[in-house]
This record gives structure tokens, C-alpha cells and sequence, in this order.
């Protein structure tokens, strides 16, 4: 029972750390509080339940798409919003401030926005189905896809910013904007880029959310929840800790509740934020200056 | 000639049909010209019960729909008037509910109210109603508290906990259960029915090998299902809503939890759940309501389903949709009956058995006294009552496993 407990931790950790990581491309590189990213993930289960239910589309083409939609919206949104509010913010607590706002105002017209245009009813679909066992560990089909598109989604992101020229730029912008604009990076590029991949991840995520669960217009809430508390565990801008963050929520949730009780889970996760920030402030892996 | 004598017949039938339509449009336009009835309410269309409520509204709009097209809303002693409805997002929050209908009571002037959804709203309205002498006809809560409140301006159009706490340990009892694990989600209609289930489990002598509830906030339940399965009980008891429900039949089926008798509360009813899980899935599964379209004692009930799905492209829940629906029709036989006058409508509450898509119902004080609570299982793919036998339109069947 063990094992099964500890591949249902994986699951959800893999799903978390998805969400972590988008959420944190977003307020590492731009320091935008994104509030709405909850609604994003909504985006992204809809996305999927209407190319795979009406479409046909297949359902792991389907999450690339989530990205994709979900993408485009990120990069309309940093250059008919974003930009400006960057621009325009004198510190970085008005730009947090200011962004705060403006998210929590997209998170009530995109929840009640796709309330009208899907109406309340949740949206589920049945796909891979079938139960597959593993050693002794039974596991759904679409869970066990889900952690391997999460997996997959991971790794491609922490190689990005390990490798890729744009991915080194955007994590010198996660440690320092201004020198990271001296030494000559296209700071607005690599705004645009992150939006692309932040926005796109949390809908791609929310893709994979509407494998297992249901989609709803108010589904995206407790996953906001979940990002943030993971971003401040693992570090703000560090991409690898929320990786880990989200396993050591997933582990709380599943592992943790089983051993004192369902009733524990928001003292168990929220207890060991609090623990987190008070022996170290700037989160596990983070930096002083965090 | 028996042609021409048809069709002389035929043009006098004509004249006449047109004459008499004539007079029937007229009196539907003049019926028609005169205000709109004004009937409010408050439904929770965003927050967290925006996923739940829209089976209730959409029966709610379906009535109104059918009632004007039918001409509108028979008013005794005053023609039929076409239905209007002013309805608020109360945003899953019982204050704003309370705040809505104190605003459709004094500044919409609405003429009839229908009920929110879910028992804190039916609590937070319950002053507001009572301090206005408001009827109200109560749909989707499940709340024995409200009755003991000593409501006098709502009545209960679903059975209460306690009566489902009874006919279930009843059922367990039929089907020799000897023990059973309770799983309870911390929401007022599953606290509620947990609180009159254990007794009556304890008065039938069936033991509780696992009493655990758990918070709104939980997204895994593998962890308790494995208890569940460890307790070795002859019952499941998912005392759930829609998004654990489904969170349970996901780990049931990991876990191969092969209890024969598995029943969750509130989500196998909706439309979402039958599109989530396969039929073997679903095969077996109980959970609580007293309605189908198959049960022929109540001719409408076919007729009410067959129009929400050409309406609503999906099948309407077996519980809210057709409890939302039959609050209406009893509102609008009432007002049929008395007038719109709110005492009258008060008092005629006692005395008339109102016929509904849930079969005849008849209040005694604030409490439906006709309707049977019931239980329903999945069987081939549809929700067929098996529980009280003098309602059933089928025969209980263990549950047998989930599909592979």
C-alpha cells in the first residue's frame, strides 16, 4: 500500500511541480503576481476536453495545443498589458501591487467568462481508461500519462534553461534584472518568452488536470493555491526547487494524511510553509535576496 | 358526394376552428399584455458550488420556458401572466444570498421567489423569508436543520437526512450488511446525513468499521480508500459530493475495492459522471435520490426528462434538477389555486397534494410527507430506483467489481 500511496504522490507532485514551474516563470522573471493562474489551468482543462471530445484530437497532441493556445494568450496578455504595467512600475512592490490587481481582475472575468461560454457544469472525458498494474501498484492509465507528460514537460523546461542561450537569459533575469540588461539582454525578449512558456505550461497542466478530473469553470483555485505555496517553499526563481516542492506538498497530501489523517492536510502543508519561511525566508533553495 | 360533404364540412370546421382560435389568441395576448409575473432567485453561478448548481437552474428555466409557452402562469382568478425571472449570482456565498433576496423581496417587488441552491443558502434566506412572510418552496438542500428552526414559510420538497439515515440502515439491514465504512466530506449535507446515519446503523446492529471524514480541500483519496479496503466492511458509505465522488471511483478502481455494496452521496446523479467513468464503472453503484424517468406511477416523469435533455443536451440530475423542478410546478399549483396573496399561499400549503414530476407530494407543517426517500443504483448503464420496494423499479444488485 505503500508503494501505491507513494506513486499517487508522484503523480500529483509531477502535476504540482508543473504548475509551480509556470507559475514561477511568470513571477521570477517578471514579478508579476499572477492570481489568475488558477484560471489559466481552467483555460487549459477546456482546451483539452473540447479538442479531444469534439475534435478527436489526440489526447497527448491535445495538451500541445493547451500550450500553444495557452501560449498565445501569455504573449497577448504581456504585450497589450504587461509591458506597460512593466514599464510604467517604479519599484518592484508597485509592480507587484499593481499586478496583483489587475490578475485578480482577469481571474473573475475568465472564471465568470467561461462560466458563460461552458456554462457551470463540469466537462469529463474517459481516456486510457484502463487500469495498468505495475509491480503491485495499480494505476490508472490516464494518471500514469499524466506523470509521464508532466515528467516530460519538467525535464524539457529544466534542459531549456539549462542549455538554451534563452533559457540562461531568462534565469540571469531571475537573479538580477538590471545586470542581466547591462551585460546586454534583450529584457523585453525574454519577457515575451516567459509569458509564452508560463502562460503555455499552466495550460498545458490544465490539459493534463482534465485527463484525470473533471474541468470547471471553478476548478482552478486550490491549484493557485498549490503553486504558490510550492514557489515560496522551493525558492522564488528557482526552477529546480519547485520541482522538489511539489513532490515534498504531494508527499504531505498522500503520505502525510495517511499517516495522521485526511483532516491534517492543510496543517501539514501550510504548517510546513510556515516552518519553511521561518528558518529560511527565501524558501529551501533559494537565495538570500529572494 | 361523400367528398363534396366533407368538404363542405371541412370549411364550416374551418370558420369555425379559426373563429375559436381567434378568440383563444385573443384572450392569451390579453392575458399576455398585462406585466410579467416577477419570480426571483439566487443561484450560485460562480465560487464553489457554481460546478453543482447549474442542474437546478436549468430546471428552473426550463419551467419558465414551458410555462410560457404554455401561455403562462395560471393565476387563480386572474388569467395567466407570462413568467419573468430575476435571478443573481450569489457567488457560493450565503451572505450575498440573504442580501439578493432581501433586494428581490423589497426593491425587485418580485411576486413569487424560488429557492437557491444548497442548505447554508436555504439557512442564510431563512430569516429574510420568515420576517417577510415569504412562501418559499425549498429544492436543493438536504438539511433536517432548517425544519427544526420551525420554519413556517418554506416547505421541503426533498425528504430530509433523517428519513435517508433510516431507509438506508434499513437497506443495509435487507441486504445483510453487518458492517460498514463511513467516509464523510466536512459539508453541511454529508455532516448531516452522518449524523442521523450512525444511530440508525447502531439501532439495525450494524457495526461502523471505519467512521472518517475528510476536508473540502482533499484531491487524493488513495490513502483512505486503502483504510477502507483494510476495514474489510460488507458496505462503502461515501458520504461525498460531485468532485470526490469522483476522486473515490478512482481509487476504489486502483485499489480494487470489491465491496457489493458502495454508495455515494451526491455526484453519480449528474451528467458529468456517467461521461467520466465506464459503464462497468458505474455498474453497481449506488447512491440516494427517488426518481427515474422508468417509474411509470408517475406519468410526467418521462415527459419532464425527455424535455430537459431535448433542452438541455444532457439528462438532468436524478436529485436538484427534478426536486428544482418540481418546487415550481408546486408554487405554480398553489397560485393556481389561491392567487398570488402570500398568506393564501401559506395556507393552501397544508391542504393540497400537489401532482409533481416526482409523483404526489403533500406537505404536513413544513415537511414533504409523500414522497419516499429512496436509494438509486446504476443498472445497464441507467439510475434505477431499488430502494424502498414500493417504489422500486428494479432489484438491487451487488456490485461487482470495476472495469480493468
Amino acid at each position: 500500500m505503500t508503494w501505491q500511496l507513494l506513486v499517487s504522490a508522484c503523480v500529483s507532485g509531477a502535476l504540482y511541480a508543473v504548475i509551480a514551474l509556470s507559475l514561477n516563470l511568470i513571477y521570477g522573471t517578471m514579478r508579476l503576481l499572477d492570481v489568475a493562474h488558477g484560471e489559466f489551468v481552467m483555460l487549459g482543462a477546456f482546451c483539452g476536453y473540447f479538442l479531444i471530445t469534439w475534435l478527436g484530437v489526440p489526447p497527448l497532441l491535445a495538451l500541445l495545443a493547451a500550450f500553444a493556445l495557452n501560449g498565445l494568450i501569455g504573449l497577448a496578455l504581456y504585450q497589450w498589458l504587461f509591458a506597460g504595467i512593466i514599464r510604467r512600475a517604479r519599484s518592484t512592490e508597485a509592480l507587484e501591487s499593481t499586478s496583483l490587481l489587475v490578475f485578480f481582475g482577469l481571474s473573475v472575468i475568465l472564471q465568470n467568462g467561461a462560466a458563460l461560454a461552458f456554462g457551470g457544469t463540469p466537462r469529463a472525458y474517459a481516456r486510457y481508461d484502463r487500469i495498468v498494474h505495475v509491480g503491485g501498484v495499480a494505476i490508472t492509465g490516464n494518471r500514469l500519462v499524466a506523470m509521464a507528460a508532466c515528467v516530460a514537460a519538467i525535464a524539457a523546461v529544466l534542459v531549456f534553461f539549462a542549455r538554451s542561450t534563452w533559457g540562461l537569459a531568462i534565469r540571469a533575469l531571475i537573479q538580477n534584472r538590471d545586470a542581466a540588461a547591462i551585460v546586454g539582454i534583450d529584457t523585453q525578449a525574454a519577457f515575451r518568452l516567459a509569458s509564452v512558456l508560463g502562460f503555455g505550461l499552466a495550460g498545458y497542466a490544465g490539459a493534463v488536470i482534465g485527463l484525470m478530473q473533471p474541468a470547471s469553470p471553478f476548478m482552478g483555485g486550490q491549484y493557485l493555491m498549490i503553486g504558490f505555496v510550492i514557489i515560496v517553499l522551493g525558492g522564488v526563481g528557482n526552477l529546480a526547487g519547485c520541482v522538489v516542492g511539489g513532490v515534498l506538498i504531494a508527499l504531505l497530501e498522500t503520505v502525510g494524511t495517511q499517516l495522521t489523517g485526511p483532516n491534517y492536510r492543510d496543517i501539514l502543508i501550510y504548517g510546513t510553509f510556515i516552518a519553511v519561511l521561518l528558518v529560511r525566508p527565501q524558501g529551501i533553495f533559494g537565495r538570500g535576496a529572494a | 358526394m361523400q367528398a363534396g360533404s366533407w368538404g363542405r364540412i371541412s370549411r364550416r370546421a374551418a370558420l369555425a376552428g379559426g373563429a375559436a382560435a381567434w378568440v383563444f389568441a385573443a384572450r392569451r395576448a390579453r392575458a399576455q399584455a398585462g406585466a410579467p409575473l416577477k419570480i426571483g432567485y439566487a443561484m450560485p453561478r460562480t465560487g464553489y458550488l457554481g460546478v453543482a448548481s447549474p442542474v437546478a437552474e436549468q430546471a428552473y428555466l426550463l419551467w419558465g420556458e414551458q410555462v410560457n409557452a404554455a401561455g403562462g402562469l395560471a393565476i387563480a382568478g386572474g388569467g395567466r401572466r407570462r413568467v419573468e425571472f430575476i435571478a443573481y449570482d450569489d457567488q457560493s456565498e450565503p451572505s450575498k444570498t440573504a442580501e439578493i433576496y432581501e433586494k428581490l423581496i423589497s426593491d425587485d417587488t418580485v411576486d413569487l421567489l424560488l429557492a437557491p441552491y444548497g442548505t447554508p443558502f436555504h439557512i442564510a434566506i431563512a430569516p429574510v423569508i420568515e420576517r417577510n412572510r415569504f412562501p418559499v418552496v425549498a429544492a436543493a438542500t438536504l438539511s433536517s436543520l432548517l425544519r427544526d428552526m420551525h420554519m413556517r414559510h418554506m416547505w421541503f420538497a426533498q425528504p430530509l437526512p433523517d428519513a435517508y439515515g433510516v431507509i438506508l440502515a434499513e437497506f443495509l439491514t435487507a441486504q445483510q450488511v453487518k458492517t460498514a465504512s463511513v467516509l464523510t466530506l466536512q459539508l453541511p449535507a454529508s455532516l448531516e446525513t452522518r449524523k442521523y446515519l450512525l444511530p440508525q446503523l447502531a439501532r439495525q446492529g450494524i457495526t461502523v468499521a471505519l467512521d472518517q471524514d475528510y476536508p473540502n480541500s482533499t484531491t487524493d483519496m488513495t490513502g483512505m480508500v486503502s483504510a477502507v479496503k483494510q476495514a474489510h466492511a460488507d458496505a462503502v458509505i461515501g458520504l461525498s459530493y460531485p468532485q470526490d465522488s469522483v476522486l473515490y471511483v478512482g481509487a476504489a478502481r486502483e485499489l480494487g475495492v470489491n465491496t457489493p455494496v458502495q454508495l455515494l452521496l451526491i455526484g453519480p446523479g449528474e451528467p458529468f459522471f456517467v461521461k467520466k467513468f465506464a459503464r462497468a464503472d458505474l455498474e453497481g453503484l449506488l447512491t440516494i435520490g427517488e426518481w427515474t424517468p422508468d417509474q411509470t406511477r408517475w406519468p410526467r416523469a418521462r415527459a419532464f426528462n425527455d424535455a430537459y435533455v431535448a433542452r438541455w443536451k444532457e439528462p438532468p440530475d436524478y436529485l436538484d434538477s427534478t426536486v428544482s423542478y418540481a418546487s415550481c410546478e408546486i408554487l405554480a399549483q398553489a397560485v393556481a389555486q389561491v392567487g398570488l396573496d402570500h398568506d393564501a399561499i401559506t395556507a393552501a400549503m397544508d391542504s393540497i397534494t400537489f401532482d409533481t414530476v416526482k409523483g404526489p407530494i403533500k406537505f404536513r407543517g413544513v415537511e414533504n410527507i409523500s414522497t419516499k426517500p429512496g436509494l438509486l443504483q446504476f443498472q445497464s448503464g441507467a439510475l434505477q430506483i431499488v430502494w424502498p420496494p414500493d417504489i422500486a423499479t428494479a432489484r438491487f444488485r451487488p456490485k461487482s467489481g470495476w472495469s480493468l
